[in-house]
């Protein structure tokens, strides 16, 4: 298990030694191999027997690892949507030097994600959040245009309060608790009972993995790094590492250290109305196409942490289950957004229209998408949803269940407005000539559709398999 | 004891001459200063590995990035430092306020600390805790190492090639 | 017989062989149209044969399917298999028929294929131990049913829609009390189920046997079948109307009447269902008496016929259930059998108006004596099958009422009056000018029509077979009561029925005398006082609550509109407005810098904090 660290990091060292300069062309072979034996081993690990057989860790180092269903879920998006960066990235980075960079940059990713989802203590989880973060600033400023940096300025300076944060917690717990592995913490606070000093602990933690996240009101930095980065970039920051710092981290926190109390789950749920409430309203009067998918991953991830707030079993897989599809739609819109900048060079919503004629394939997947994240039967995102609003309601959380819905309503307007206004309607003069996205750009569009229906289509099998893995 | 308050002292006054000072060089030569200190405190506190990496890191590395790197930047006029200045007390006349505000909420709510210290019968050392059973921090320190001065490079080494 | 491991292979294939096939049957190309109904044939044929096979086996089997209470579990007992075997008899024969019969006509593809699908379907229905998946199959029928009909061209896509909404409502109903039944039973396997007819338990009970009823076309939900008949393909209205929907609607009444509830007999709901049965038999068979048209008239018989077994069913007794399943076969082969030889009359004239017929007898003299063999059924003569259902029927409803009896005896002098009325008119009289060159069917066409007769013979004169394959279906429920039934005929019942016969012969050469032909034979009833009223109203459609419905829905979707258009403001104009101003007013907010988004975050921390520690 070790490996799936160590491999990355040093096929990174290995390609990277100045006498070793042939080999360099041989890096997107290699990465995507690696990426693809990710994506199969970690669907070999649902079945439950070998996930045991592979989650038994691997005395090479003394890495104190492990691995459950949610990490399993985990390994499987980061690889799948790092192989799709990689391949729609390949269209956007034509310079040679530039490329084998871009791909290091997501050989560090992968090392580091897989990182942050094995470990078992909470200070290698704080360093491991602070090696995605750092390759997030790089990536994003990757292209040097003028907004990015600025962008990821506001982003870099956020991140870091996030991280003093992050830090300051994780003394304190040492403190309390004089060990950092997860179990010993969790129980010693158990036994400890309530005290001021392991609140201020959790608040200066939850805090800080918020603004990881971008909740409301924390998510100053998100919609600017989000749409100013480039467009392979914004793939990778909506689809995985964002939700990886910030929501996966604050689940397995939450779950395996600190404990889901009633206290916590009150916060969450106002955060999250919030997250979801704002992140809606305000895609709703964006004119950018990639501003609007922005907001609209606020919103998303407000219905992960509503979905973890409602405190009971059904709510958690609800929000694994939309942590998920949230990762597969958003990544999906995030490519045909790719596409559209390929092609014509600009995401403004007011420049576009009419496109579905010349780009049938983007403008078909990226209804799917669309149809997903606002929750439309039998897509996947119908069903994450329906699990998260049933779990608020068995809570008896009814005013929050009826926003969700309402929320739900106003994300099918927003996107359904952004898909007229983008594929629909008459056809630009001007884009008469326009092509279909490449084949670099239109197969992962097709591939994540497919998963998104697949699920959708599906959906009883998948739900007996997440009942499993996260049982 | 009177000697670590003096260090901490000397830390403190290391940070704020960081912060407070205008110009960038000498902000990172006080970065360095205070990860110095830091080195000291550790040594102090017996734990070398740290202290040693502290010192390497810290107090080497990442000023000498962050001085090259200002070393291609020029520095603004007199007038422009005085306005800038001046739209900055414009834009955060507020911070101040906000700062006794909830200074004035937290005495009024009369949190009191109780703290009482819940340490397991076999509790380690907090330096064996977090040097010597744990190799995969080791591991992440070095990736951090790494992906910091790699993105550096590829972000800063070319912006030098074009301007000379 | 068969060995038992095969079962549930077998029972699957006779569910799934018609359902693939269906499949394949619209891939033929239309090139090789012609072996697309030699395929139905076939596969038809197979099923049968497999069904006749395994026909003595009693045996239920399920694995699981989506779960949450709704597996496929299938059960073979004796009642289930012969209305498998039944349905599949009568696919093979209307197959066997529409060779010819659809040779030429347009969607002649799709129409084998909806028969093949019905078929399929059906025997999932009849089959299916889970109420759920019974629900399935039911809902499958009406959608192949739409289709069916709409084939018929452009004037049946309207028939089609009526038959559709009208069947959609009552599965509506159907489906409502299923689910009130399961909850109440906390089962869905209908094995189980064993619920008393009483408060929510009535409730189910008249809600799914609304959906029952109307399936096998009573009234008040039998308006779309007349309309029908004129639209749909002849084949069509002999298979789904004229048998399958008969098996599968008297079925499952029987099922929920019998096993599903136990309805006792005298109580609320058996008069209930005695008295739906009893003014199905009797209106219907008024609306059959006036029609001119040979297929109309045949549409009416088939709703009258089903008053006759609802009223038997609706007895409880055990006489009048085997008398109304017994009604049930004897029903599904001469009303078959008689739009069988309407479909040969149709394929060789050209019309199936009684103006343009007459005389045919001479020309088409094997189709005639079908005709008269099946008639002679349905009207409940001596020896045919269908005195001794209708005898049985009349013994269980006079011991429950004498007017039950009076309206079923009305009910037998209408239908054989009607039926003079019919042969007299389409087979006997002046031949017309245009039908003088006609010839008999082709035999393919002819085969059907004599099994079916040679049927109408056989089940009359071995009428105990009949009796003792229902038996066991309803002694399963009576069980400690009466071991063994013994029918007889009451003498005095049949002697009345023979009064009954002779006075509609009378009745009817009255007719001709007045009315000067066979044609006209009925106007003298027709015209009679309050009579030609009630007549008239009906024929304009007063009585259909279709119609009614539909006109009141007229008026209530123009005051749905008009509060529409109100809310309509408010959800599309207020709504976006407000969405719109609080979204650029959060737009406006995030054009700020991070020093702004570090403060929302810190007073986010503190609100966190102070919430936390306090």
């Amino acid at each position: 298990m070790s490996l799936l660290i160590v491999i990355p990091f040093f096929s990174i060292l290995v390609f990277n030694l100045p006498f070793l300069k042939t080999l360099r062309k041989a890096i997107f072979i290699w990465s995507i191999f690696l990426f693809l034996s990710q994506i199969v081993l970690s669907c070999c690990s649902i079945s439950p027997s070998f996930l045991t057989k592979f989650a038994k860790p691997l005395h090479l180092f003394n890495f104190n690892l492990n691995l459950d269903g949610l990490g399993v879920i985990m390994l499987f998006l980061s690889a799948t949507i790092l192989l799709f960066t990689l391949i729609v990235s390949h269209s956007f980075i034509k310079e040679e030097k530039r490329r084998f960079n871009f791909i290091t940059l997501l050989l560090f990713t992968l090392s580091a994600l897989n990182g942050l989802v094995m470990v078992r203590d909470i200070f290698s989880l704080y360093i491991f959040v602070e090696i995605t973060a750092i390759i997030s600033y790089v990536l994003i400023a990757f292209d040097k245009d003028m907004r990015a940096m600025s962008a990821v300025f506001k982003y870099v300076i956020l991140s870091t309060v996030a991280s003093i944060l992050m830090v300051s917690s994780i003394a304190i717990v040492l403190l309390l608790t004089g060990d950092t592995n997860f179990t010993v913490i969790y129980e010693a606070l158990h036994m400890s009972g309530v005290n001021p000093l392991m609140m201020l602990a959790l608040s200066l933690f939850v805090c800080g993995l918020f603004i990881k996240a971008g909740l409301v009101p924390f998510h100053g930095w998100l919609p600017e790094v989000y749409s100013y980065s480039s467009a392979s970039v914004s793939i990778l920051l909506a689809g995985i590492l964002s939700k990886a710092l910030g929501v996966y981290t604050l689940i397995r926190v939450l779950k395996n250290v600190f404990g889901l109390t009633s206290q916590i789950g009150t916060i969450l749920l106002v955060v999250g109305t919030a997250s979801i409430l704002i992140g809606a309203f305000g895609a709703l009067a964006q004119k950018n196409f990639k501003k609007m998918l922005a907001y609209s991953s606020i919103s998303q991830v407000g219905y992960i942490i509503v979905g973890l707030a409602s405190l009971n079993p059904l709510g958690f897989i609800g929000a694994v289950f939309h942590f998920f599809n949230h990762s597969i739609f958003k990544s999906l819109l995030f490519v045909n957004s790719a596409g559209l900048e390929k092609e014509i060079g600009t995401t403004d919503m007011a420049h576009l229209g009419g496109l579905s004629k010349r780009m049938p394939i983007t403008a078909t997947t990226s209804v799917l998408g669309i149809l997903s994240a606002a929750g439309i039967p039998p897509l996947a995102g119908f069903w994450s949803k329906l699990l998260i609003i049933i779990a608020l309601f068995v809570s008896g959380h009814y005013v929050y269940g009826i926003i969700a819905i309402f929320a739900s309503v106003l994300t099918l307007a927003y996107l359904l407005s952004m898909q007229r206004m983008v594929f629909f309607g008459k056809l630009n003069e001007k884009f008469i000539s326009v092509k279909e996205a490449g084949f670099s750009i239109v197969l992962p569009a097709i591939i994540l559709g497919a998963i998104i229906v697949g699920v959708g289509v599906l959906y009883p099998l998948v739900f007996k398999a997440l009942i499993l893995l996260l049982a | 004891m009177i000697l670590n308050i003096f260090i901490l002292i000397l830390l403190v006054i290391a940070a704020l001459w960081m912060v407070m000072t205008r110009s960038l060089l000498r902000s990172a030569i006080g970065l360095a200063l205070v990860s110095l200190v830091l080195t000291i405190i550790m040594f102090r506190l017996s734990s070398p590995l740290a202290a040693v990496f502290e010192l390497s890191v810290c107090a080497g590395l990442i000023p000498v990035l962050f001085i090259s790197t200002i070393s291609l930047t020029y520095p603004l006029s007199k007038q422009e430092m005085m306005e800038h200045f001046k739209a900055r007390l414009r834009r955060f006349w507020y911070l101040p306020v906000l700062v006794v505000i909830v200074g004035v909420i937290l005495s009024l709510l009369k949190i009191k600390p109780d703290i009482t210290l819940p340490l397991p019968e076999s509790a380690k050392d907090v330096r064996d805790v977090l040097w010597n059973l744990r190799p995969i921090y080791l591991i992440g320190q070095i990736i951090v190492l790494l992906a910091g001065a790699f993105g550096v490079v590829i972000l800063f080494k070319d912006s030098k090639k074009d301007e000379h | 017989m068969i060995n038992n491991a095969y079962l549930p292979l077998s029972l699957t294939l006779i569910i799934a062989l018609p359902l693939v096939a269906s499949a394949l049957v619209l891939l033929i190309p239309t090139r090789w149209k012609s072996i697309k109904g030699l395929v139905s044939f076939t596969v038809a044929l197979v099923t049968l044969l497999i069904s006749i096979l395994i026909y003595r086996n009693n045996f239920s089997f399920s694995f699981p399917w989506i779960g949450f209470g709704l597996d496929i579990s299938l059960r073979l007992y004796p009642f289930s298999a012969f209305i498998v075997t039944a349905a599949q008899g009568f696919a093979v024969l209307v197959s066997l028929f529409s060779i010819k019969f659809m040779e030429g006509r347009e969607h002649e593809g799709q129409f084998y294929s909806y028969l093949l699908i019905t078929l399929g379907l059906t025997s999932g229905a009849v089959l299916a131990d889970n109420l759920l998946l019974l629900l399935f199959f039911w809902e499958g029928l009406l959608l192949v049913l739409f289709g069916m009909i709409a084939v018929g061209g452009k004037e049946a896509f309207r028939s089609a829609t009526k038959a559709f909404i009208i069947n959609g409502v009552t599965d509506l109903c159907m489906m409502s009390g299923i689910l009130l039944a399961g909850y109440l039973a906390h089962t869905f396997i209908i094995s189980k189920m064993n619920l008393p007819a009483t408060g929510l338990g009535a409730l189910a009970f008249v809600l799914i046997m609304i959906g029952a009823i109307s399936k096998s076309g009573s009234m008040p939900f039998h308006t779309w079948i007349p309309d029908a008949a004129l639209a749909a393909p002849l084949p069509f209205m002999a298979f789904v109307p004229g048998a399958i929907e008969k098996l599968i609607g008297i079925y499952f009444l029987t099922r929920i009447t019998l096993d599903i509830f136990k309805l006792s007999a005298g109580s609320t709901l058996s008069v209930l269902l005695m008295w739906i049965g009893g003014l199905t038999l009797l209106f219907a068979v008024m609306m059959a008496l006036i029609q001119k048209n040979y297929k109309r008239l045949l549409s009416y018989h088939a709703i009258s016929q089903v008053g006759y077994m609802i009223l038997g069913v609706g007895t409880a007794v055990p006489i009048g259930i085997i008398g109304g399943l017994f009604h049930m076969i004897n029903n599904a082969i001469y009303k078959s059998g008689l739009f069988l030889t309407a479909g040969s009359v149709e394929k060789q004239t050209g019309t199936t108006s009684l103006e343009e017929l007459g005389g045919l007898g001479r020309k088409m003299p094997i189709t005639f004596i079908c005709f008269l063999i099946t008639a002679l059924s349905i009207s409940g003569v001596w020896p045919f099958n269908g005195f001794f259902s209708k005898e049985y029927i009349y013994d269980a409803a006079i011991g429950k009422g004498l007017i039950f009896y009076v309206m079923a005896a009305l009910g037998s002098f209408f239908t054989a009056a009607s039926f003079l009325k019919l042969g007299h008119a389409a087979f006997l009289g002046k031949l017309q000018e245009r039908n003088q060159k006609i010839k008999e069917s082709s035999v393919s066409m002819l085969i059907p029509m004599i099994v079916l007769a040679a049927f109408c013979i056989f089940f009359g004169l071995y009428n105990s077979v009949a009796v003792k394959i229902f038996e066991p279906i309803v002694q399963a429920s009576y069980t400690g009561k009466e071991t063994h039934f013994i029918f007889n005929i009451s003498p005095m019942l049949a002697a009345i029925t023979g009064i009954i016969l002779a006075l509609a012969v009378l009745n009817h050469l009255l007719g001709v005398k007045l009315g000067k032909d066979g044609l006209h034979a009925s106007d003298h009833i027709r015209n009679a006082p309050i009579i030609s009223w009630i007549y008239t109203k009906a024929e304009k459609r007063w009585f259909d609550p279709y119609e009614i419905a539909m006109k009141l829905l007229k008026v209530f979707s123009a005051i749905l509109l008009w509060i529409d258009r109100r809310v309509n403001w408010i959800s599309d104009v207020f709504m976006v407005k407000v969405s719109y101003s609080i979204g650029s007013a959060i737009r406006r907010v995030h054009l700020a810098n991070y020093p702004v988004y570090l403060i929302w975050g810190i007073l986010g921390f503190a609100a966190v904090t102070l919430f936390l520690i306090h």
